[in-house]
């Protein structure tokens, strides 16, 4: 946790000691209950702990593991930093990148041509299925005013039943087989069309999805600070009303914002179909669309500390995935899993909220 | 007299100490002191009111006036010090406190709802059955008797301002109090509406003897209707006066901590027959202006806020290069709509805004700004600048291209952008790279002044310049003004303060309900017309 609170951006030093206390204490009250509730259910925490770092940390196969499920939290965490970066909320990543891998999944099965162009067709596509997906809201939000936290939100509901129907229908996406015997998922994607693994198992091997994403996110870092384009969108965010005057047009730089959002949570969807699954499912996204969102919540929207903080709650995925195979309970998994992320995310907020109050207080110095 | 706990009859206990002919003063606070954080806003005060006296408390933004009366109304607690009331110690923990010892206070900006009618307004916070008919008869009575005409069944949005001001003071009068405040009354009124605040204050002290402590910046407005004043001076009490003893220049000296020029003390402390008096001198400079090319023409504007309400009723007001125009007016009557329409935050319903002969779309992010309109907008913190990003970057805002290489920022150009313009400026900052939060009101200022002004603007809009600043920024603004009006530009003045009119433009334009209303020269100034016009009267 030291190194995650050092690489936060701009601290004091007063403040940075702070917070690393409040980390401290989070993660010590979180560790606490959750080995209250294991020894409760009649297991043991010691065992419990170790799965748990067994399952993220012992060995390049469960490290790679970690690395995996980090690369789309980082992804859609990127998206949701530009956006706030905008001032704009967008918090429907989790049905975007289920679109997103739909949209890939389509392209994936049934794009004709080499398997090299297929794969990247597979990503451009969902890409571009997960920003429209975050285009209905943009639109709903620019033309008629609809709250975009309600409109992006909403749109993953939408995007639960839309994938299910695809799936249980034999000409849409469903998989081919007896009639019966069909699961509500897609078929399997070619060999050549996934994204090629590196390193070999049992050894350290993750999907090279990864160097897509470390692109991503040196590049949005460059933009964000750099060009003129992170400029007016750092303007926008901070203040719709000077940048306007400054000539800043909310609705293509902020709609422009939502869209690269959306795209950015499709790509994750993308990678998570061609990296590892293999084939699209409805329940594929599996949180990941709100985890990434937490993860540029504990990195204060800044995309390099988003690298380890995605990093550690990878680890927490893999870990809790493999502590569920040990014959832990899943919900006892997933109960111990949330202490932590709340652990985690429990600092990130409180410095929120207190910004939030410290900037309400009515200013009296005035004579 | 109203019911209150026993401070009354504290007479008899202080009578040893205060033994003297002179009965104990209505107020008397001694060592007040209150800091908040660093800043000390009160430092050892001592004030003392006698009964039946309009007290003048005299100070500059941030002397440390309204922290004052906030400890005295119980919402700010001092950090020592002691409050006497009627001779008796008493301490104010909160509002009821205040109110329950007779003290009532009419804040700057008005706490009433525009939707609700006067007589709901007046009773508003009342507990229990609400009686239309004996409140209706208490607004008429407390009304006649105070010469506070108002009707009360109209609804507060359609009052003028300085009628909003008498429900404001009749809410105050029918709890009777003992002790009335009023914070910065004048504000807000045009001048026939300020003489009869002063004669309606001097009817509740000279008949009912009641005690008032006004609130001011405004050198003329304490000459005219105090008996005494106290001035203040960063915190502190400086100077106590017998109002008959003392004049103008004493005033402004005490007030700023040094002498300050005809023409500064006109528009930074509110002496306005000082001004007028310059009306000769003005004469004679500006004759050739009809000559001059016309860079802003603003035709028939109309528009609407979001609550529907009409904000411009076709405004139309022409600006010469080189002239400073000065539009005056009541507050609240179409100037901020005016200030947002040339900083491209308005759309026209019907209308056109012309910059140099060529029509600007309103509304059209950035429109104004690209068409050479520069504009130093009222509250600088709402569409002026960019409060969390840095100096440097808020010296650059609109024009990127200059510290731009393709679609990348140069560090190294907007860095030696900025350390020109600071210095140019005479911007007080430690460096470019400072978050413009931390910089003080005067030098954010500055910043926003100096961005617009680096644009090379064809026209400069400058509203509420002086608006909360010091007297050292005031001087800095209006020579910056004057300069820029020298070198060409055409500006214009919005500004509440006829005084800082009087001092600054060419031509007076007075704005009404959303339109021009009437215009003079600055040699056919005269005062009482142009009161006459910001009220609204055909003059």
């Amino acid at each position: 946790m030291t190194a995650l609170t050092t690489r936060l951006p701009r601290m004091v030093k007063p403040a940075a000691l702070h917070t690393l206390l409040l980390y401290v204490a989070s993660f010590a009250v979180a560790l606490t209950l959750a080995g209250a509730l294991v020894t409760l259910t009649g297991k043991s925490m010691s065992e419990t702990a170790y799965a748990l770092y067994q399952g993220s940390l012992e060995g390049g196969g469960s490290i790679g593991l970690s690395i995996d499920e980090a690369t789309p939290l980082l992804l859609v965490a990127l998206g949701a930093i530009v956006c706030a970066r905008a001032g704009i909320f967008n918090i429907g990543q989790e049905g975007q990148l289920l679109m997103g891998a739909m949209a890939g999944a389509v392209v994936g099965l049934f794009m004709p041509g080499p398997g090299w162009m297929v794969m990247v067709g597979s990503l451009l596509g969902a890409a571009l299925g997960g920003a429209l997906w975050a285009g209905i809201p943009a639109v709903m939000y620019y033309w008629r005013g609809v709250n975009v936290v309600i409109g992006t939100l909403l749109m993953v509901f939408v995007a639960a039943q839309l994938a299910m129907y695809v799936v249980t229908q034999e000409n849409l996406l469903q998989e081919d087989g007896e009639a019966g015997a069909r699961s509500p998922q897609s078929n399997l994607l070619a060999e050549g069309v996934m994204l090629p693994r590196v390193g070999e198992y049992p050894d350290l091997n993750v999907t090279s999805g990864v160097f897509v994403v470390l692109a991503a996110t040196v590049a949005i870092v460059l933009l964000l600070r750099h060009s003129t384009w992170g400029f007016r969108l750092r303007m926008l965010g901070h203040n719709p009303a000077a940048a306007r005057r400054s000539g800043v047009r909310a609705t293509v730089l902020g709609g422009g914002a939502l869209l690269i959002s959306g795209a950015f949570a499709g790509m994750a969807g993308g990678i998570m179909l061609s990296g590892t699954i293999g084939r699209f499912q409805p329940g594929m996204a599996d949180n990941v669309g709100w985890e990434g969102l937490l993860v540029a919540l504990v990195a204060r929207n800044h995309p390099v500390a988003a690298i380890p903080v995605a990093l550690f709650f990878g680890g927490l995925r893999a870990g809790g995935g493999f502590l569920a195979s040990t014959g832990v309970p899943r919900y006892l998994v997933s109960v111990v899993t949330a202490l932590l992320v709340m652990a985690a995310v429990f600092p990130a907020a409180y410095a929120e909220l207190s910004k939030l109050r410290k900037r309400n207080k009515p200013v009296v110095v005035e004579g | 007299m109203s019911t209150r706990p026993s401070t009354d009859n504290g007479d008899t206990a202080t009578a040893g100490t205060a033994a003297t002919a002179a009965p104990a003063p209505a107020v008397e606070l001694t060592g007040i002191t209150k800091r908040f954080g660093t800043v000390v806003a009160c430092d050892d005060v001592r004030l003392s009111v006698q009964r039946g006296e309009i007290h003048g408390l005299l100070g500059q933004n941030g002397a440390g006036k309204s922290t004052l009366m906030k400890i005295l109304t119980g919402l700010v607690r001092p950090d020592s010090g002691q409050i006497m009331i009627d001779g008796g110690e008493v301490s104010i923990s909160d509002p009821l406190v205040a109110a329950g010892l007779g003290i009532s206070m009419v804040h700057q900006h008005f706490s009433l709802i525009g939707r609700m009618r006067v007589w709901e307004n007046v009773t508003l916070g009342e507990r229990g059955h609400v009686d239309r008919a004996s409140a209706r008869r208490l607004v008429t009575e407390v009304g006649d008797r105070y010469g506070l005409a108002v009707d009360p069944d109209r609804a507060v949005e359609d009052l003028t301002t300085g009628e909003r001001q008498r429900v404001e003071l009749i809410k105050c009068l029918r709890r009777d109090p003992d002790l009335l405040i009023l914070d910065e009354p004048t504000s807000v009124l045009t001048l026939k509406e300020s003489h009869e605040l002063f004669s309606v204050l001097r009817r509740v002290t000279k008949e009912e003897n009641k005690t008032v402590i006004l609130i001011s910046h405004k050198l003329d407005e304490i000459l005219h209707a105090t008996d005494q004043v106290t001035i203040m001076r960063s915190g502190a009490v400086v100077a106590r006066r017998r109002t008959a003893d003392t004049d103008v220049r004493e005033l402004a000296r005490e007030m700023v901590g040094r002498e300050v020029s005809r023409l500064t003390a006109g528009s930074a402390v509110g002496a306005l027959d000082a001004l007028v008096e310059d009306i000769g001198a003005a004469k004679e400079a500006k004759e050739e202006d009809e000559e001059r090319e016309v860079r802003l023409r603003v035709t028939d504007a109309h528009a609407t806020g979001r609550d529907r309400r009409p904000l411009l009723r076709g405004l139309s007001l022409t600006v010469h290069a080189g002239e400073i125009l000065g539009l005056a007016g009541v507050e609240g009557n179409g100037q901020a709509a005016l200030g947002d329409l040339l900083s491209s935050l308005l759309e026209l319903d019907k209308g056109t805004v012309e910059v140099c002969g060529k029509a600007v779309r309103a509304g059209r992010p950035g429109a104004m700004h690209a068409a050479g309109v520069g504009v130093v907008p009222e509250d600088r913190h709402v569409s002026g600048c960019v409060l969390d990003m840095s100096l440097a970057e808020n010296l650059a805002m609109a024009d990127l291209g200059e510290v731009a290489r393709g679609s990348f920022l140069s560090p190294r150009r907007l860095r030696s952008r900025a350390e020109r313009l600071i210095s140019e400026f005479d911007i007080a900052a430690p460096g470019p790279d400072i978050q413009m939060r931390r910089l003080s009101g005067g030098n954010q200022q500055k910043v926003v002044l100096a961005r617009e002004l680096a644009a090379d603007p064809k026209v400069l809009v400058v509203a509420q310049p002086t608006r909360g600043l010091d007297v050292g920024a005031i001087e800095y603004m209006t020579e910056r003004i004057q300069k820029a009006a020298e070198s060409g530009i055409a500006v214009l003045l919005i500004s509440t303060e006829l005084e800082e009119i009087l001092t600054l433009a060419h031509r007076i334009a007075v704005i009404h309900r959303g339109a021009i209303v009437g215009e003079m020269t600055r040699a056919e100034v005269d005062v009482e017309r142009l009161g006459m016009m910001m009220g609204g009267q055909a003059a």
